[in-house]
């Protein structure tokens, strides 16, 4: 059974992660996981932390473990979160070489190429994935990146069909409608709003993501209130999720300035 | 009590055996005649009973209302039938005639007639005006169990244990006591030969039909309400629909159904249904067309006796072995929800349909839920999913069930759903986009399912939940009758918990941020967390409840529409004549659904919740506005003002003096004490004006109170305190005068006037002293002549050793000529206001303002070479503008993470170029980053060749037409660009959003603007309006009509940066005495306040730039100059005070109108002023334009930059502005 459906042991700690929860991510308890969830967990975890600005930390933790290479991928994302993005590139290629079917591998070996501007390598890496709804969004993502929308839209489109209504199929099709525009700025809208409004799902990240969608349906008051709240929500983190989203904050003052 | 589905109890009276009941018309009352002789007067809406009539002698079976008279009639085991008035709690008399226990009494509903039946056998009808039986019907042989009139037409009915029913003809009776008027003596004949007698000769009331049927004794019988029909029920357990015609009456149908004695029946008022009791413990309800049982009700213990229905709303009520109960059979509240603009409801019909606030209009049916539940149960509840465009209607029919329907595009025509997905449950609500919550309370859970309607997930909620409303997004509020949980779906488990009972209703707040939780007579608010931020009580019930926009609670009670503030403050808004839902409140608007689920709009005056919401959160400027331009008066206000610790604002509406003298003094407004006292003028306002006054230090008032109290004492220690001597020795005559010697001796010891000491000894005859003080203070010759006054001589006075003498008191400040510092008056912005303090540049304060700007004036001067210096820099370096162009755009890029240039391999353009092919404007290519293309698009448009000045506005719209949507962690957010063409999909049409927008620069910019020059702060100003000028330069609009507007824009903005200018050219000159010292200067500075005077600015900042130069020129003597700009102020009007004192400076002026300083400035000739050189262009001399925002140039300045909007070169034409594609 795939442990990130929707009765699988891993579906809260990963829809966690994708929502921005990485405190919730770091705090989940893994001691009743069944084994072969362990370490898809452990990663989502070194993850998060990553995301939390604890890069140092979790270079250090993986040190030892490096042999499997779910862990070795975690490094290079450590790494390139070092800024030491010439050693990440070049542990992910031997990894894409030595283990290239390894889903962890996949997903982190993407993102590290496409942050060092590999795109085409990243995207072959990330085409080997079989099923994988991680492998997916991060495609659609780079597909944006590259302004190529239509190929964006494909992907989702092929991923809704079997995917129904998983999380990151919504997200992405919500990052993909966001350059839609149009009606889907309203669809988008709802997807981020309902994740963002509820107690259990909400983040900075969801709530950016609804202020962005607001902002661009034109109601720049809703967005401000939504950018307080995520001000409000975690400001001792402001500093660590300040590196994925820090141009919000720029944004942020333009949009002030602005009107 | 079980609750059978529909049905709906709404009051419940303990008491024995209720045999008879009777529903006022109008008010909410009940009667009910018990078995154990007592009759009760019941309120059903507040549960209270109001009365209890105790004459008759055992158990009391009929009672009746009277329609419109205070007035009800009873009738009982004691064979009597008694009329009562309600008002005076009375029996007013007794109709005897009855052999037999009476078993029904009735009023007629337009004669005075009262009709009974007994078990005498016989009906009888009596005229209650003139007391006396009328007619006595005969016929049945055996108890007359009941007996009524026809609503309308001249017939009655009957029951009776010989087991028929039996319907009467009584025109006769009508005809012989209505008046005979038109009767001759032969009609009388004819009519009582035509007629034939029953065999008693009787032929006032006749039998017309008889109903036979019933196997048994006849408990019940009534008429339908306006069709010929007739329903009875019986001891054979029958309930039968019987019909007539004018010849004929038959048997229709029989309900089945009562296994026991059936001792009650009517017809609905309004329904084809039919009601009925009996004494299996059974209400039962038929439909009156199909004769099949809609619904019963079943009570454990107590048989049902009697049944009736309220003639005009919704109500029945049935009386049983322990009291009665009042009850709907459904319930009224239409189905309704609100999105955005649009409610969506479900009719009568079980249509459903929406509503447009803005339009104001109805939608044609949407949706016919006909075939949803049982045809007589409505639908319960109404969710609405804007992203699905589809209803979750609930139905209580069939012990609980959903429909999940979508509703069709084209919304037109009473289509019947299709497709609809259904379940079972009690309350079914949108969750999220694609979810939805279902609560079953028999199984006790809630089931999220999705769009398809399968079980997503599931769980049990909290023990007992009655209900689930929406609890913000990803959560459900859950109801028990004691708590309110707030669930999480996701983590399934309660959150939250707030114990409040019995919550029916949860309406949110428009941002949802709160929510109101509304049980039957409490109103709870409670944050989005669950927590309560206030609750109140209302002893009626509460109905509905909706917000308006500014964070008021309204809700309506059966009879009020109130309000309540987020603190708990509440009122009434306005009495209601029907109970209403209310749905929505905007403005003066109020929204709601009645009874019959049509669509009402209500007025409102929110003025008072609006000014208490002001008050609250301190918005002086609304209530300001509120104040004047609303009557908003009365006590109630006052006092709670007063009450809220705001006595300085309930000053502002008090008219009554006494009042407003307490108000005053309360918030320490002295000013207005004094005022108040004066007019009311009583001593002990004095004295409290006094105390208080002392108490503020503010001496000049307290010399008031003492004063005008006649304190002289006091009154002289306060000159003392205050070292006013020339008033104490004012005090001194005055002493004097009065001929009072301690007031004399204490003012000549305050002002050591030893003279004076000693002649008022003298007087007083106290020689010793006088001769005293005269040796003390060395007055040798005094001392003499006093003892040659008395003939005593030195030898003979032992006298004390003298201490030092005394100094004259003096205090160390002077206090009288001033003030002490007094304590600052608590003059809040909202009594400045009212004072009218607030416009400003009055003719006051203008000098201190020069002042101040002239001391200034050197770093101004500064600021202007700079500028010039800066202007003559950018002369020689056109091209250097243009490098600075290019400097930022990398610079910008650099800001940003590198995402542009990611366009790697396969990449494509991102939507940003798009931009800059799409359009021509060059604000758009300023959002894409292309900032050269745009600049050379402004070189051409509006010759703009100095961008440096432009740089912030760039940057502005190049930022802010970004967002950075976060997606996978560890990668660079995803790059969006935000349209101001938000429908568009297209990449070739699509158009950035240009921040400060026309609409935005007008509300807002410009008003600052013309604030800095109401307040002369006019280096703000400057920069301000250039701001605007910089903003419209890069912008765009969506219309041809906003292009005018914007072009009226910039020549405003034009306008007023030359005239600022020029004003501050002028305090530039230096200090007023540098500049009256110098003649060159004076010139100047004369000439610059009028040529400040030419602008095109609005008309009250014009007045105030004459003001200035008037008042200049009159001081420079330029008499002629000040009287025409004392005729332009008057010709212009306005403020009142700017008039009255051209008005003096004409007067004065016109006695010598000449010039003393000669200046360049005629009045009668048509000129514009240079924005560079400030010198005048005589209309027929040649000049030069700025190409962008028309400010004219003597033709030397050609070729340089526009001082004005410091971006475009003067003389330079381009192709116009762009600002719409």
């Amino acid at each position: 059974m795939d442990p990130y459906s929707a009765e699988g042991e891993l579906i809260n700690i990963h829809n966690f992660f994708h929502q921005g929860q990485y405190q919730e991510v770091i705090d989940f308890d893994i001691t009743s996981l069944s084994p072969e969830n362990e370490v898809p967990a452990r990663v989502l975890i070194q993850r998060a932390r990553i995301a939390l600005g604890q890069a140092e930390d979790v270079l250090a933790d993986v040190q030892d473990e490096t042999s499997e290479p779910e862990f070795a991928a975690v490094a290079a994302l450590a790494q390139l979160a070092l800024g030491q993005t010439e050693d990440a590139v070049q542990a992910i290629e031997e990894l894409a070489q030595t283990a290239g079917d390894n889903q962890t591998v996949q997903v982190l070996g993407g993102i590290v190429l496409q942050a060092a501007d590999k795109s085409d390598e990243a995207l072959a890496l990330l085409s080997k994935h079989s099923g994988s709804l991680d492998a997916i969004t991060l495609i659609t993502q780079i597909h944006l990146q590259q302004n190529r929308t239509d190929l964006a839209v494909k992907e989702v489109t092929a991923a809704r069909r079997w995917a129904q209504d998983s999380l990151l199929v919504n997200l992405a099709e919500s990052w993909v409608g966001l350059r839609v525009g149009g009606e889907k700025y309203q669809q988008a809208f709802y997807v981020f709003e309902e994740l963002a409004q509820a107690p259990a799902t909400s983040s900075i990240v969801t709530l950016v993501s609804q202020a962005v969608c607001e902002l661009h349906l034109g109601r720049v008051e809703e967005a401000q209130s939504a950018l307080e709240q995520a001000m409000q929500k975690q400001p001792d983190y402001a500093d660590a999720i300040a590196e994925p989203s820090g141009p919000n904050n720029h944004y942020r003052q333009g949009c002030y300035r602005a009107y | 009590m079980q609750a059978s589905s529909g049905m709906l109890t709404k009051f419940e009276s303990k008491s024995s055996r209720a045999k008879g009941i009777a529903f006022h018309p109008k008010r909410p009352w009940i009667l009910v005649s018990l078995h154990s002789s007592t009759i009760q007067l019941w309120d059903y809406r507040m549960g209270t009973l109001i009365d209890r009539f105790e004459e008759h002698d055992g158990p009391v079976r009929g009672i009746d209302f009277h329609k419109t008279q205070p007035l009800f009639v009873s009738g009982g085991d004691d064979y009597k039938i008694k009329v009562w008035s309600y008002q005076t709690r009375r029996c007013l008399f007794t109709l005897n005639g009855h052999l037999d226990y009476v078993r029904t009494v009735f009023f007629h509903h337009e004669l005075p007639w009262i009709i009974s039946s007994s078990d005498d056998q016989t009906i009888r009808i009596w005229n209650w005006q003139n007391r006396s039986l009328i007619c006595t019907m005969t016929g049945h042989n055996h108890y007359v169990m009941c007996a009524q009139f026809h609503p309308k037409d001249d017939l009655v009915v009957s029951a009776s244990l010989d087991q028929s029913v039996r319907v009467w003809d009584i025109s006769g009776l009508r005809k012989k006591h209505s008046a005979p008027t038109s009767m001759s003596f032969e009609d009388q004949v004819a009519r009582s030969n035509a007629q034939q007698t029953d065999m008693f000769g009787n032929t006032d009331a006749m039998v017309k039909f008889v109903l036979e049927g019933h196997d048994r004794g006849v408990n019940w019988v009534a008429f339908h309400p306006t069709a010929p029909h007739i329903v009875s029920a019986g001891d054979d357990r029958l309930v039968k629909l019987w019909r007539f015609s004018e010849t004929k009456a038959w048997e229709v149908d029989t309900c089945r159904g009562h296994f026991q004695n059936a001792s009650g029946c009517l017809f609905h008022p309004h329904q084809d249904l039919i009601l009925s009791c009996g004494e299996d413990k059974t209400i039962r309800v038929w439909d009156s067309q199909k004769r099949t049982a809609v619904q019963s009700f079943k009570r454990e213990n107590d048989r049902f006796w009697v049944i009736a229905a309220h003639p005009e709303i919704n109500l029945f009520a049935a009386g049983h072995d322990n009291g009665v109960m009042v009850f709907k059979l459904e319930r009224e509240r239409p189905a309704s929800t609100v999105h955005q603009n649009t409610l969506f409801f479900i009719t009568k019909e079980k249509h459903v349909r929406s509503y447009d606030f803005q339009k104001n209009a109805e939608s044609p049916t949407l949706l016919s839920l006909k075939r949803l539940g049982s045809a007589w149960v409505p639908p319960r509840t109404l969710s609405y999913n804007p992203a699905e465009r589809s209803v979750l209607v609930t139905s209580p029919a069939e012990g609980g069930s959903y429909e999940l329907i979508n509703l069709p595009r084209d919304g037109s025509g009473a289509l019947d759903a299709t497709d609809s997905k259904r379940g079972q449950g009690n309350s079914a609500i949108f969750v999220a986009r694609n979810r939805f919550a279902v609560l079953n309370t028999t199984t006790q859970t809630v089931d999220i399912k999705d769009l398809s309607n399968n079980t997503a997930r599931s769980f049990k909620p909290p023990v007992g939940t009655t209900d689930i409303y929406f609890g913000g997004t990803g959560n459900l509020l859950i109801i028990t009758p004691t708590a309110v949980h707030l669930y999480d779906i996701q983590q399934k488990k309660s959150i939250a918990e707030l114990a409040v009972n019995g919550v029916k209703y949860v309406v949110w707040s428009n941002d949802g941020l709160h929510a109101a939780l509304l049980s039957k007579h409490n109103v709870t608010i409670v944050t989005k967390a669950l927590e309560q931020v206030s609750t109140l009580h209302e002893t009626i019930r509460i109905k509905s409840a909706t917000w308006d926009d500014a964070g008021v609670l309204l809700y309506s009670t059966l009879n009020h529409i109130k309000y309540t503030l987020m603190n708990g403050d509440n009122g009434i808004v306005r009495t209601l004549d029907q109970t209403v839902y209310l749905v929505k409140v905007k403005g003066r608007n109020v929204y709601c659904l009645d009874r019959s689920a049509k669509p009402k709009v209500l007025h409102i005056d929110p003025t008072e919740y609006r000014f208490k919401l002001s008050l609250v959160k301190r918005n002086y400027e609304e209530m300001l506005h509120i104040i004047r331009t609303s009557s908003l008066v009365g006590q109630s206000i006052i006092s709670y003002l007063q009450k809220k610790g705001y006595p300085e604002i309930a000053l502002q509406f008090v008219q009554d003096p006494s009042t407003r003298f307490e108000l005053a003094i309360e918030c320490g407004n002295l000013d207005v004490a004094v005022e108040m006292a004066k007019e009311l003028d009583r001593p002990k306002l004095w004295t409290r004006l006094g105390t208080e006054a002392l108490a503020h230090g503010n001496h000049q008032f307290v010399e008031m109170a003492y004063q005008k109290l006649k304190q002289f004492d006091k009154l002289s220690f306060l000159y003392l305190s205050t070292g006013d001597h020339s008033k104490l020795a004012r005090m001194a005559k005055i002493a004097e005068h009065r001929g009072d010697f301690t007031a004399r001796f204490q003012n000549a010891l305050y002002l050591n006037e030893v003279e004076d000491r000693i002649q008022m000894f003298k007087e007083v005859d106290l020689y010793p002293l006088a001769y005293m003080t005269a040796k003390a203070h060395g007055l040798e010759d005094e001392c003499q002549s006093i003892l040659e006054a008395t003939g005593v001589t030195e030898d003979q006075l032992t006298l004390p050793k003298f201490g030092e003498l005394l100094p004259t008191p003096k205090p160390i400040v002077p206090t009288f000529k001033a003030n002490w510092p007094t304590k600052a008056a608590s003059q809040s912005f909202f009594e400045k206001a009212l004072a009218g303090q607030l416009e400003g540049l009055s003719l006051e304060d203008e000098p201190a303002a020069t002042n101040g700007a002239e001391d200034g004036a050197l770093a101004e001067e500064d600021a202007t070479v700079k500028r010039n210096g800066a202007l003559e820099v950018d002369d020689d370096e056109d091209a250097a503008g243009w490098d600075m162009g290019d400097d930022i755009v990398p610079e910008a890029d650099n800001d940003f993470v590198n995402v542009e240039s990611t366009d790697a391999g396969g990449a494509a353009s991102s939507e940003a170029d798009l931009w800059a092919r799409n359009s021509p404007i060059a604000a758009d290519h300023v959002a894409a980053g292309s900032f050269e293309s745009a600049m050379n698009l402004l070189n051409r448009q509006v010759g703009a060749v100095n961008f440096a000045p432009l740089k912030p506005r760039f940057m502005e719209i190049y930022s802010a037409t970004k967002t950075y949507l976060p997606a996978s962690a560890g990668l660079p957010p995803l790059v969006n660009y935000v349209r101001r063409t938000l429908d568009e999909t297209d990449p070739r049409k699509v158009l950035p959003i240009i921040p400060r927008d026309l609409e935005n620069l007008a509300s807002n910019d410009l008003q600052q603007g013309y604030d800095s020059m109401r307040s002369n702060r006019l280096e703000d100003g400057a920069r301000i309006f250039r701001g605007i000028l910089h903003a419209i330069l890069a912008n765009a609009v969506s219309s041809e009509s906003e292009v005018a507007e914007a072009k009226k824009l910039i020549t405003s903005a034009s306008e007023y940066t030359v005239a600022m200018s020029i004003e501050l050219a002028r305090r530039a000159l230096g200090t007023p005495d540098v500049v009256n010292g110098n003649p060159d200067l004076l010139k100047r500075s004369l000439e610059l306040s009028a040529y400040f005077t030419i602008p095109k600015i609005e008309v009250p900042h014009r007045q105030l730039a004459l003001l200035n130069a008037m008042n200049l020129a009159f001081r420079s003597r330029n008499l002629s100059s000040a009287l025409s700009f004392a005729n332009r102020i008057l010709a212009n009007g306005g403020a009142a005070r700017i008039l009255e004192s051209a008005k003096k400076m004409k007067a004065q002026c016109e006695r010598n109108p000449h010039d003393a300083v000669e200046i360049e400035y005629d009045q009668f000739a048509e000129f514009d002023i240079c924005a560079a050189s400030h010198t005048p262009i005589y209309s027929g001399t040649s000049y030069e334009e700025c190409a962008f925002d028309g400010s004219k140039y003597h033709s030397k300045y050609k070729g340089t930059v526009c001082v004005v909007c410091q971006v475009c070169e003067v003389g330079k034409h381009g192709s116009g502005l762009r600002l719409f594609a």
